[in-house]
């Protein structure tokens, strides 16, 4: 019963992660069409930022995670406005083909730099409290509350401000959406620098709980990509939901089946839900 | 009627074409006699490559279906056949059109259900697909060795005097399959059903609405070119003769894509020369190993970024300048 408890809020953790790379994802997926790899890339220089940030350059958590964020929405911001706008309105594949290229491109510029061995970042914030006959250390709590407001924030972003309405209205239809005077560049800059925010955050966020080595991007990628076909688009709900449940299901599966397949639960998940709802759990489009 | 049919042969059987064919095939045939036994290694590596990528330009760049999981078929067929000639003491000969085979029916199995999604819905799910083959390889001990690989898979048997052990006449082996898959490619997509594949790819709802079957023909593209990187996967099992499950993630089922896309999909040319260029490339680069695929990325947007088209595209920019002058 214990490890049960444990187990879902492991799951909820590793969920929480997905669900935030995810968040970013399902926005740029839903705008331009292109599922964006390099999230994943990003997602690592962005744990090496965070990393530094806090053995060298001394920063407290809080302050690396912003500085983490800022660097990771740069790139995003550099990558679309240089590459993927040229291609806007062409063939997907040209932009998928993209995207793949920079996140090789990115994660073997991390091997280059820091070498493969992985980094292991301090611990920020010693204790843990204790919940039903087990201990919950803090840092997994700040990941769970950390997602919380990030979602809490983009969720009102979205919702009630004219920016968030225009990236709304571009997902649903570009062509009558610009007609009405929305800016698509503006609203695609948007889009990519919070996607790139959102899975830099994710990363320094787990960075002191796993560690941080190059190719520490691809499964939370591969997940987050699962969690936006489950979720459907334009959903923030649902993006947080599908995201904690994986978690949950990994995590689960992974303790009461068998470890070596823990990372292949999602695909008879996304087969399941597909089989039966081909627009996702909560999609609207 | 009459004149496109003439245009069709005269497309068919360019005298140039025929000719750049005929010397292209007799460099083919010299070079195991005038290269170093590396060159032949590295040539026998990038026409494997070559086949892995020309059999799926016929689902990306025909049937316009994007999947993530070339890599695994190529993995299918290259344990299926090392465990048939291992555990089974089937020969090579056998061994071969089985995994073949295998992999075609496997193919079908996750293509029926898989291609009922569409564009990036169906990329995500073979790209799983992928993952989860790789995950059983990887951990089914018994059977496939997990980590440790399988070792010691024999050589093609040889006949007619011939030894096919020896890096020279694996050359020419390879060769001659490379050859028959890519006619058979050929033939295909100019046929009745290369047509449909082509119909499925300009407008699936359109072909849909004038009485093609388009689930079936997606399933048999999927399947063809999962039964084709089946069968290249066994010539790789018996020639490199040890298999590790490393080879067959997902790494490279995403370089097959990136070579195809970026040769030129929808050619069968591009394919073949992307992933010659891309096997000679970081090859070349061995010197520098952490730099390989930071060149070799950066490489590929400059292409992207002046010619959307890849390799072929920039073919035929130089071709029309030369006409100009």
């Amino acid at each position: 019963m214990d490890y049960l408890v444990m187990q879902i809020i492991n799951g909820i953790v590793i969920g929480s992660v997905y669900a935030l790379i995810a968040l970013g994802l399902n926005l740029i997926w839903s705008i331009t069409d292109v599922p964006d790899f390099s999230q994943g890339a990003i997602y690592v220089i962005a744990a090496y930022v965070g990393f530094f940030a806090v053995t060298w350059a001394k920063l407290p958590f809080l302050a690396s995670i912003f500085v983490a964020m800022c660097v990771g929405a740069a790139i995003a911001f550099t990558c679309e406005k240089m590459l993927f706008r040229r291609w806007r309105g062409t063939t997907h594949h040209i932009q998928l083909l993209c995207a793949i290229a920079l996140f090789f491109l990115m994660s073997n510029l991390a091997v280059v730099f820091w070498t493969g061995k992985a980094k292991f970042m301090p611990s920020y914030l010693s204790g843990k409290i204790p919940l039903l006959g087990f201990y919950v250390t803090y840092e997994r709590l700040v990941v769970i509350a950390m997602a919380g407001i990030l979602f809490g924030l983009v969720y009102f972003f979205i919702t009630k401000t004219k920016m968030g309405k225009s990236i709304q209205a571009a997902s649903q239809d570009k062509e009558t959406a610009e007609m009405m005077g929305i800016n698509i560049d503006t609203v695609n800059s948007v889009v990519f620098a919070l996607g790139g925010a959102l899975s830099s955050t994710a990363a320094v966020l787990t960075a002191p709980l796993y560690s941080v080595y190059p190719t520490m991007g691809d499964l939370p990628l591969l997940k987050s990509l699962v969690v936006v076909i489950l979720g459907g688009f334009g959903s923030v709900g649902g993006v947080l939901v599908c995201g904690l449940g994986l978690g949950i299901v990994e995590s689960l599966g992974g303790f009461y089946i068998s470890s070596a397949y823990q990372h292949g639960y999602s695909f008879f998940v996304l087969i399941l839900v597909l089989l039966f709802r081909p627009k996702g759990l909560f999609g609207r489009m | 009627m009459k004149n496109s049919l003439r245009e069709v042969a005269k497309a068919k059987f360019g005298i140039k074409k025929l000719m750049g064919l005929v010397i292209l095939l007799i460099v083919l045939l010299l070079i195991p006699r005038v290269a170093s036994n590396y060159i032949v290694y590295v040539m026998i590596l990038a026409m494997l490559y070559a086949m892995l990528t020309v059999s799926y330009d016929l689902l990306l760049g025909y049937t316009g279906q994007l999947s993530f999981c070339h890599g695994a078929f190529y993995g299918i067929g290259a344990y299926t056949s090392a465990l048939l000639t291992l555990k089974a003491g089937l020969p090579f000969w056998v061994a071969l059109p089985i995994s073949g085979m295998f992999t075609f029916v496997v193919g079908a199995g996750v293509g029926y259900p898989a291609l009922r999604l569409r564009g990036a819905y169906f990329a995500v799910t073979t790209f799983f697909f992928g993952h989860l083959v790789y995950l059983v390889i990887l951990n089914s001990y018994k059977l496939t060795g997990g980590p440790l690989g399988l070792r010691d898979i024999p050589p093609p048997e040889g006949f007619l005097g011939i030894d096919f052990s020896s890096m020279n006449s694996s050359y020419y082996l390879i060769l001659v399959f490379g050859i028959l898959m890519v006619v058979f490619l050929y033939r295909l997509v100019r046929s009745g059903i290369g047509r449909i594949f082509i119909a499925i790819r300009e407008d699936q709802d359109f072909a849909e609405a004038i009485g093609i079957n388009t689930a079936a023909f997606k399933v048999l593209s999927f399947s063809i070119s999962a039964g084709l990187a089946g069968l290249v996967g066994s010539l790789f099992a018996h020639f490199f003769r040890l298999l590790h499950p490393s080879t067959f993630a997902w790494m490279t089922s995403e370089m097959v894509v990136i070579m195809t896309l970026f040769g030129g999909a929808g050619t069968l040319f591009g394919p073949i020369l992307g992933a010659g260029i891309v096997t000679f490339v970081l090859e070349v680069m061995r010197f520098a190993p952490e730099f390989r695929y930071v060149i070799w990325a950066i490489a590929l947007i400059v292409v992207l970024v002046f010619e959307p088209k890849g390799l072929i595209g920039i073919i035929e920019r130089i071709g029309r300048l030369w006409r100009k002058k």
